[in-house]
């Protein structure tokens, strides 16, 4: 029922093949280019289209475009996603402590929270970054970190209403400890709207990623969208393509995450309201 | 076409404007040839702009015009020097002393007369103590004499070469006003923010983050210098901005290869722009692969060997610097006329000599295909030096050495290789100065100090070498003292403390309308009196 009606809108649709796509391009990529993205494959500056061996041709170095865009799709797959999932995890533990515990806690839990919103999430991301250096894990948890407070928000707003609910006062009536009552018969039910925010969340960590590649802060030893977009900006004006096709991929993969996100947070809305 | 009547009419306009404003009715040629602005692009603001604390590049740029040198380097002159603030100069036999005889009637710039108390006061207090150079080259400076207002002897305590000194005036001496200075915290002193000098150019302000204005001094001993009214430097650190600007008719020149490389085949093709690869000559960038010899893999000379065979060099010189330089072949650049030797131990690129060499060294290819892995780290000062390491890596990877690129901002970078020696290899781009005693040696020598940046950091350590330039330190006959630094090149090519990759002038683009650019060998970084701006 559920998926049919996804299936239904043209838009989750359209998401969806995109970010099946993408999924495949990043699963294909070592089998397809087992060499290093980064190797030297050709003369440099080659056009698109010119010759079939590199069909979007090469960089100013002779790397292959389509090599790049390949495995660039399981970086930024791969750090969108892990950013999401540490986001979700750190935003909905602290927001099930704040909300659960109340008091102290949640007054302490929620002020760091606010002092993390009062930064702007992209300078905190280039700060953490630019201090212990660029790395695929480093970026990952500097995204995570500048991004983790809007779960726990929803979370604890979830879980405020949560703990007043009948089964969360009957299982303290039969001695469970707060801890598991928290974890096992709150947190669960708390998630899902939680994990509607995911779509945007991974949206955002691709965008940050490229946006932290594209100022020289990505990871050197991997290929990443951004970073091509900002190494073909040197020869912006001769070899716009070096810019142009990775900004594409870019644009399409946050356009696909947001619209599958999209999708299945209608299908769902719809489900319950059937209910 | 329709664009060429608009520009027509702008020019036409500016030049109108100029000519009011000179208030001379005069349209003869020497009218026309005074007077104008030039707006050039800079890339970097340098806090400190004194030229006598810290010479650099990026601080001659902009200071050179406000602030002289006893002689500035010259394409015909006797030496290859002409005189600034010093008429002549003159070494004695020993070594112990160098007599230079000043400039007269020279004005500071706030209208107190230059004297030889000034030249004392800089070598003794700032040039020697406190220069990033001069510690070198006036490490023996023990007094400065002056007779009277207009000689200054140096006496030196040690035999020290009149060639190097004469080699390190471009550079190493920029004369600071004595009377400004002195009882201050030279390093603290506003003056250097805001420089006075003898120049043909006052500076006159700095807005942070859009310009720094110099203006015409009209008390310049030069005659008929300068004949620009204005310098302006408009920063634009984003290199892609640059060619953009110089279209738009919003400045008329990029140096130091503000345009990028890349950019400049089809900007050499606009109307109205030209390209000059000249005017750099003096200032041969070197691009070398730093070695830190404290891994046991790289302190072999054969793994180092190999890596100096995995190195492409025609492929680093087309592609990375689009034919732009030159292949290096040893520590001296071949365009240095004093001192250069092709008779040294040359690596031509051969994959399979590298991999063989790598084998008999007992770095067997594992299973995966990699003998060890290395830490690179690539200077980030310029384009090229990033994408050369981005180069080097795959280089590194056909002869089975694994490369973990490290990419750092300028001051992590130098911290990382120059105080606390956490790399395996990385790429600088030294700058040769004329004397491979200025900022040369150092790279090789041992016994430096900590933190010392472009010095020999790598822990690498050659008895033979360092009693080498020991001795040529203090050889004052000039053939024999080249005959030592050609001695150096083959010994450093032998055993290869670091590897020498390319070498490299920087580009100028200018607008067709700014006259006399490129006329000397170090002209980004010289005074400038002679540019103007045909209107």
């Amino acid at each position: 029922m559920r998926l049919v009606r996804l299936f239904r809108s043209p838009e989750a649709i359209s998401g969806l093949v995109i970010l099946g796509l993408l999924g495949a391009m990043a699963l294909a990529a070592p089998w397809l280019f087992p060499r290093d993205p980064l190797s030297i494959a050709g003369p440099p500056l080659l056009r698109p289209f010119q010759d079939w061996a590199l069909p979007l041709g090469t960089d100013r170095l002779g790397r292959d475009v389509v090599a790049g865009l390949f495995h660039g799709a399981r970086t930024s797959l791969a750090v969108g996603l892990a950013a999401a999932a540490a986001s979700i995890l750190v935003g909905s533990v602290v927001g099930t402590a704040a909300g659960f515990a109340g008091g102290f806690v949640d007054e302490v839990l929620m002020r760091i929270t606010d002092a993390f919103q009062t930064v702007p999430g992209f300078l905190l991301s280039l700060a953490l970054v630019s201090v212990i250096g660029p790395s695929l894990g480093v970026v990952v948890v500097a995204i995570a970190l500048s991004s983790w407070t809007g779960p726990a928000r929803i979370a604890r707003a979830e879980v405020l209403s949560i703990r007043e609910r009948d089964y969360v006062a009957s299982a303290r009536v039969i001695g469970m400890h707060p801890v598991e009552i928290a974890l096992r018969e709150v947190l669960p039910n708390a998630l899902p709207p939680v994990l509607a925010l995911s779509s945007v969340i991974v949206a955002a960590a691709i965008l940050t990623e490229a946006a932290l590649s594209f100022l020289g802060l990505g990871d050197p030893n991997r290929v990443t969208w951004g970073g091509m977009i900002s190494e073909g900006r040197a020869v912006l004006r001769s070899a716009p393509f070096l810019s142009i096709i990775p900004g594409i991929a870019l644009v399409l993969a946050v356009l696909g995450v947001y619209l599958a996100g999209e999708g299945v947070v209608e299908s769902s809305a719809a489900r319950e309201g059937q209910a | 076409m329709a664009g060429f009547e608009i520009s027509r009419r702008k020019v036409l306009a500016g030049s109108a404007f100029l000519l009011a404003s000179t208030a001379l009715p005069s349209f003869g040629w020497t009218q026309e040839k005074k007077g104008g602005r030039l707006v050039v692009a800079a890339d970097s603001e340098p806090r400190n702009l004194n030229p006598a604390i810290v010479a650099s590049n990026g601080v001659f740029f902009i200071s050179s015009k406000v602030v002289e040198p006893l002689a500035e380097a010259s394409f015909d002159g006797k030496d290859g020097l002409a005189p600034r603030l010093a008429t002549s100069w003159e070494g004695s036999d020993d070594g112990l002393s160098v007599t230079f005889k000043l400039r007269e009637g020279v004005t500071w710039h706030d209208g107190k007369p230059f004297t030889s108390a000034d030249v004392a006061y800089s070598a003794l207090s700032v040039w020697k103590p406190l220069q990033n150079l001069g510690r070198v080259v006036f490490k023996d400076l023990e007094a400065v004499e002056t007779p009277d207002d207009h000689t200054a002897v140096f006496k030196f305590s040690r035999p020290t070469p009149f060639q190097l000194i004469r080699n390190a005036l471009p550079a190493l001496t920029s004369v600071v006003p004595k009377h400004i200075y002195e009882g201050t915290d030279i390093a603290a002193n506003p003056a250097n923010n805001a420089p006075v000098g003898t120049g043909p150019f006052k500076f006159a302000e700095h807005k942070p983050g859009e310009y720094y204005r110099l203006e015409r001094n009209d008390n310049y001993w030069g005659e008929g210098e300068p004949q620009l009214d204005e310098i302006i430097y408009r920063v634009l650190p984003d290199r892609a901005a640059a060619a953009g600007a110089l279209e738009a008719e919003e400045i008329q020149l990029a140096a130091f290869s503000a345009v990028p490389l890349a950019d400049l085949d089809r900007i050499s093709k606009v109307p109205g722009i030209k390209v000059i690869p000249e005017g750099y000559e003096a200032l041969t960038y070197q691009l070398v692969v730093e070695i830190n010899h404290r891994r046991k893999e790289l302190a072999d000379a054969k793994v180092r060997q190999a890596i100096a065979h995995a190195i492409d060099r025609d492929f680093v010189v087309k592609t990375i610097f689009l034919g732009y330089a030159k292949p290096s072949t040893g520590p001296v650049p071949q365009n240095d006329k004093q001192f250069y030797t092709a008779d040294v131990a040359t690596y031509a690129f051969d994959v399979a000599k590298a991999n063989a060499l790598l084998d008999e060294a007992g770095y067997p290819r594992g299973d995966n295909g990699k003998r060890f892995s290395l830490k690179l780290l690539p200077a980030p000062y310029f384009n090229e030096t990033r994408q050369f390491g981005d180069y080097l890596r795959q280089a590194l990877a056909e002869v089975g050495i694994d490369a973990e690129l490290v990419n750092n901002d300028s001051a992590a970078h130098q911290k990382a290789v120059y105080t606390d020696h956490a790399f395996d290899l990385a790429v600088a781009p030294p700058v040769f100065r004329g004397d491979p005693a200025i900022s040369t040696t150092i790279l090789v020598q041992s016994g430096i100090a900590d933190g010392v940046p472009f010095s020999n950091q790598g822990g690498y350590k050659n008895a033979d070498l360092d009693a080498l330039i020991a001795k040529a330190a203090e050889t004052i006959d000039p053939a024999a003292r080249i005959g030592l630094y050609k001695d150096f090149q083959k010994k450093v090519t032998e055993d290869l403390p670091l590897i020498n990759v390319a070498e490299w002038g920087f580009i100028t683009v200018a607008r067709d309308n700014v006259k006399n650019v490129a006329n000397n060998p170090r002209w980004a970084v010289s005074n400038w009196a002679d540019t103007y701006v045909e209107t």
